[in-house]
């Protein structure tokens, strides 16, 4: 093969792989999806005692599967890999296309490994789920909104109900270390990008890969297990089901990829003097999030292949009958579901903690205290996850135990509540968005954090598990703390991430009516999980009517302003007021670098010399002491 | 560094304005938070067994720990807010303190979260204790209870074959249920009785209660179980003892 030829092929190839984006990765995978569908309808043997819907389970799964992985080739996802098998790697042409240099709008829809591209990809996916689901949640309110009502039937009451669990489930895992795990995280600690690019694409586009196959359960007969998907009324669940198990999967994957490219980015990729007591304390939050994921999330991922094993091949892991048992299923899916909840939290928290220095103009208190609190929540998360369990019955001897661990709980997080208050106590409050959710975070929060201890003790969870009561206490916690955090953060890092300043004068307001919304929505389900209403119900006794009203009316307060936040950040990321290097005065890297950040986020790698919250003079009452005086009244006077 | 006392410190500390100002904040809090002790246990209405009784007992007992936590929070940021807010949208002209933490309040703070962990965990313990004790009550009447998509069964197996589904209980004799399902999970609640187990397929959990009020109260299933999950519900009459064998007889059972 003379010379000539070798560089026309490689012209020809490297064609092939700039023209791949998301639209040839949708018609990739229907194409693929189809095909699966009718082999795997003809091929497929349907054994003499098997019912057709067994079939059907067994066709859905493979179409499924034939649709993510056409997707995924179509994306371009695969173009690394198989060039390495060629023995053909990517060139630093290649290297620089798949960044997405010079190509404008053009790289968010396709497969692009610059971390703030996927960043923004990963806010837009959060906002569309969000949506999807919070819409779920509207159409369940206006169900419940009396006690007989005919808004929904049945089937389509619990599949919104199971699907706005599990929509909701991923956005708020991937809302703080998707977009700003990604966008913000590699610029915070001096990065050129993550540690392995094409990982975070990947990442990204299984996500995006798996919203058509859990939106399409609605149409499959919908899933009528609520989102914890318990064995065995899953093995008794329409096809709808199947989308679950499959999205599950994909979504195990997904976060697989993340968590290992964030985790070794935080680790190997800070810049030179950014010691760990100089690191800031997002990078902890969102370091340790994954951390506990990369355990969690296979547990899901085995939970949903046993489940589909027994719906489709009778594998019998959960069906007593045969010598399975339920009690497998759920402490495989609570070894997942309450560190996830920590997932979740974590991230969310750190960001604010992040913010709460600049906006209150003093240091972080306790640097050290707020460390040791996420890793002592980090470890603890994953020895409780049986206290979902106190009343199924398995294993009543270990209820104590799981109570103990459970409770220790509320030290470390206590310990990340004193950092707050300390840092803002004595600090210059200044009442920007951020600084809102702050505020909010910590009154909702408390609650959720109290009344889960509540919930520790064996027998009051006796009392209150599988009620209204539950429900109210973990939107406190995962909504009113973690959602909010978020939206904490989106607001403080909206002009790096954009160009453009938040509008505050519509955003406050918006916040403001979600938050009242909020605590009148759930004060409501407090209340009637108290009186003694079910989880899950599409229709309820009349003694619950008034609480529930309240709580629809509040849940449209919530759905106004959240709609009018949307607005807002719409308006504003297109048109807003452009935003300056560094509007907050933060000190952390990311503020260092000019907006819009280039593509390779810093000319020169900087070199960190001290944590970036040297915020603050001297304390006035401090300075009298050092003479040993009274306060003066006077001087409280001079500082403001 | 410092050469003044630590007394004096206090001492100085609590003479400042602000600091009585939090204070006051702190109290008024924490009474706030309290007044929910005694309106959760309003809206579980009145206990109708022994095991509600120690439920309302201790969210009682936890809501009066909390409130001060609660409370002192809730002061130190309001007052922040209102104190030392910078006004408008304008960057703070002034700087807050450059305190990087305070050693004593750290170490204060972790002591007493761990200390009020402790007695949440002996108080829990001690409720459960109790638990473990009436386990060996050998003079609980057994009934076995079947879920069924989607109604409640019940077999009263010291009395002859006798299967209802609405429950009846006699008042003040404790009860041990065995409880199991027939097909997928579900959840036997007595609600105003406070006690809750899993109904499982394949395996028999048992539940304890002691009713203490006579009166009907309510029975639902607290696990999703498919399509008419929300029509699972039920009620317990709870009756006199002679009231509750002159049924039994009615039903073709035996003392
Ligand atoms: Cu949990
Ligand atoms: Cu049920």
């Amino acid at each position: 093969m003379s010379h000539t030829a070798e560089v026309t092929t490689a012209k020809k190839r490297k064609g092939l792989m700039r023209k791949l984006n998301v639209w040839t990765g949708i018609v990739f995978g229907v194409v693929v999806a189809v095909a699966a569908h009718y082999l795997a309808k003809r091929y497929i043997p349907m054994g003499a005692d098997e019912t057709g819907t067994v079939l059907m389970d067994r066709v859905v799964i493979t179409t499924m599967f034939g649709w993510t992985i056409g997707f995924m080739a179509g994306v371009g996802a695969f173009v690394g890999p198989y060039r390495w098998m060629m023995n053909r790697d990517l060139d630093h042409d290649d290297q620089m296309w798949l960044a997405g240099k010079d190509a404008g709008m053009a790289r968010y829809f396709r497969f692009t490994t610059d971390h703030k591209v996927v960043g923004i990809q990963y806010l837009v996916i959060t906002m569309v789920l969000f949506a999807v689901g919070g819409t779920m949640a509207m159409m369940i309110r206006t169900q419940l909104m009396r006690a007989d009502s005919t808004f929904l039937n049945n089937t389509w009451y619990n599949t919104l109900v199971g699907m706005h669990g599990i929509i909701m489930i991923i956005a708020t895992i991937i809302m703080v270390s998707g977009p700003f795990g990604n966008f913000v995280l590699p610029i915070m600690i001096g990065a050129r990008d993550m540690a392995f690019p094409r990982l975070n694409a990947l990442s990204f586009w299984l996500i995006f890969a798996a919203v058509p196959v859990l939106l399409s359960a609605p149409f499959l007969g919908g899933i009528s297990t609520g989102w914890t998907a318990y064995a065995p009324l899953s093995t008794q669940a329409p096809a709808g089901m199947d989308a679950y198990i499959v999205t599950i999967i994909i979504f195990a994957v997904s976060s697989a990829v993340a968590g290992a490219n964030i985790t070794t980015t935080a680790v190997t990729m800070r810049a030179r003097g950014m010691t760990w007591n100089r690191t800031p304390i997002f990078v902890f939050g969102t370091v340790a999030s994954v951390g506990v994921a990369i355990p969690a999330f296979p547990m899901f991922m085995a939970s949903q292949i046993f489940s589909g094993l027994d719906r489709t091949q009778g594998a019998a892991f959960y069906d007593a009958a045969n010598g399975g048992s339920g009690w497998l299923y759920a402490n495989l899916f609570w070894l997942m579901g309450h560190p996830e909840v920590y997932v979740i939290l974590l991230p969310a928290l750190a960001a604010l903690l992040e913010l709460t220095p600049v906006f209150s103009r003093s240091p972080l208190f306790s640097f050290n205290s707020a460390v040791g609190g996420i890793a002592g929540i980090t470890g603890l998360s994953m020895l409780v996850w049986a206290h979902h369990m106190y009343a199924s019955g398995w294993a009543p001897d270990l209820n104590g135990p799981f109570m103990l661990t459970t409770e220790l709980i509320s030290i470390p997080t206590g310990m990340l509540f004193l950092v707050f208050i300390g840092t803002i106590w004595r600090g210059r409050v200044w009442g920007r968005l951020p600084m809102l959710a702050v505020y909010a975070m910590l009154f909702n929060f408390l609650i959720g954090g109290l009344t889960g201890i509540y919930m520790s003790d064996v027998p009051v969870d006796y009392a209150l598990h599988g009620s209204m009561y539950i429900t109210a206490h973990f939107h406190y916690t995962l909504m009113g703390g973690a959602l909010t955090g978020m939206i904490g953060a989106t607001a403080y890092w909206f002009p790096k991430m954009t160009g453009r300043m938040l509008n505050e004068k519509i955003g406050i307001p918006a916040f403001v009516i979600m938050q009242v919304g909020f605590n009148v929505t759930f004060m409501g389900m407090f209340l009637v999980g108290l009186q003694g209403q079910q989880r899950r119900v599409a229709h309820y006794d009349k003694l619950f009517e008034n609480g529930n009203f309240i709580s629809t009316m509040g849940a449209y307060t919530i759905g106004f302003g959240a709609l009018m936040l949307l607005y807002t950040v719409i308006t504003s990321w297109r048109r807003g007021e452009v935003a300056s290097d560094n509007p907050w005065g933060a000190k952390t890297l990311e503020w260092m670098v000019p907006t819009p950040v280039p593509l390779e986020n810093f000319e020169v790698p900087p070199v960190v010399t001290s944590d970036p919250y040297g915020f603050g003079g001297p304390d006035a009452y401090d300075l009298e002491y050092e003479e040993d005086r009274r306060p003066s009244d006077d001087l409280e006077t001079e500082r403001v | 560094m410092s050469p003044v006392s630590v007394s004096t410190r206090i001492r100085h500390f609590t003479k400042r304005t602000y600091v009585r100002h939090v204070f006051l904040l702190w109290i008024f809090f924490t009474i706030m938070v309290g007044l929910f002790a005694p309106l959760q246990s309003k809206l579980m209405g009145p206990a109708a067994s022994t095991q509600m009784e120690v439920v309302q007992e201790t969210m009682t007992l936890f809501t009066y720990m909390a409130a001060p936590v609660a409370g002192l929070i809730f002061a130190v940021v309001t007052y922040s807010l209102l104190a030392w807010r910078s006004k408008g949208f304008v960057a703070p002209q002034y700087e807050g303190t450059n305190s990087r933490g305070n050693g004593p309040t750290t170490v204060a703070w972790i002591l007493v979260s761990s200390l009020l962990c402790v007695v949440l965990l002996i108080w829990g313990l001690a409720e459960m204790a109790d638990g473990q004790t009436a386990r060996g009550d050998e003079r609980a009447r057994i009934i076995n209870v079947t879920g069924n998509q989607w109604v409640w069964n019940f077999d009263y197996i010291e009395n002859g074959n006798v299967r209802s589904q609405e429950l009846y209980l006699p008042v003040n004799e404790p009860v041990l249920f065995h409880v199991t399902s027939v097909d997928v999970n579900h959840s036997f609640w007595i609600v105003q009785m406070g006690v809750k187990v899993d109904a499982n397929a394949g395996a028999v959990t048992d539940m304890r209660v002691t009713p203490t009020l006579i009166g009907d109260f309510d029975i639902r299933c607290a696990e999703l179980c498919g399509l008419n999950h929300s029509a699972m519900f039920t009620k317990v009459h709870v009756v006199s003892q002679g009231d509750y064998l002159a049924w039994i007889l009615k039903n073709g059972g035996h003392q």
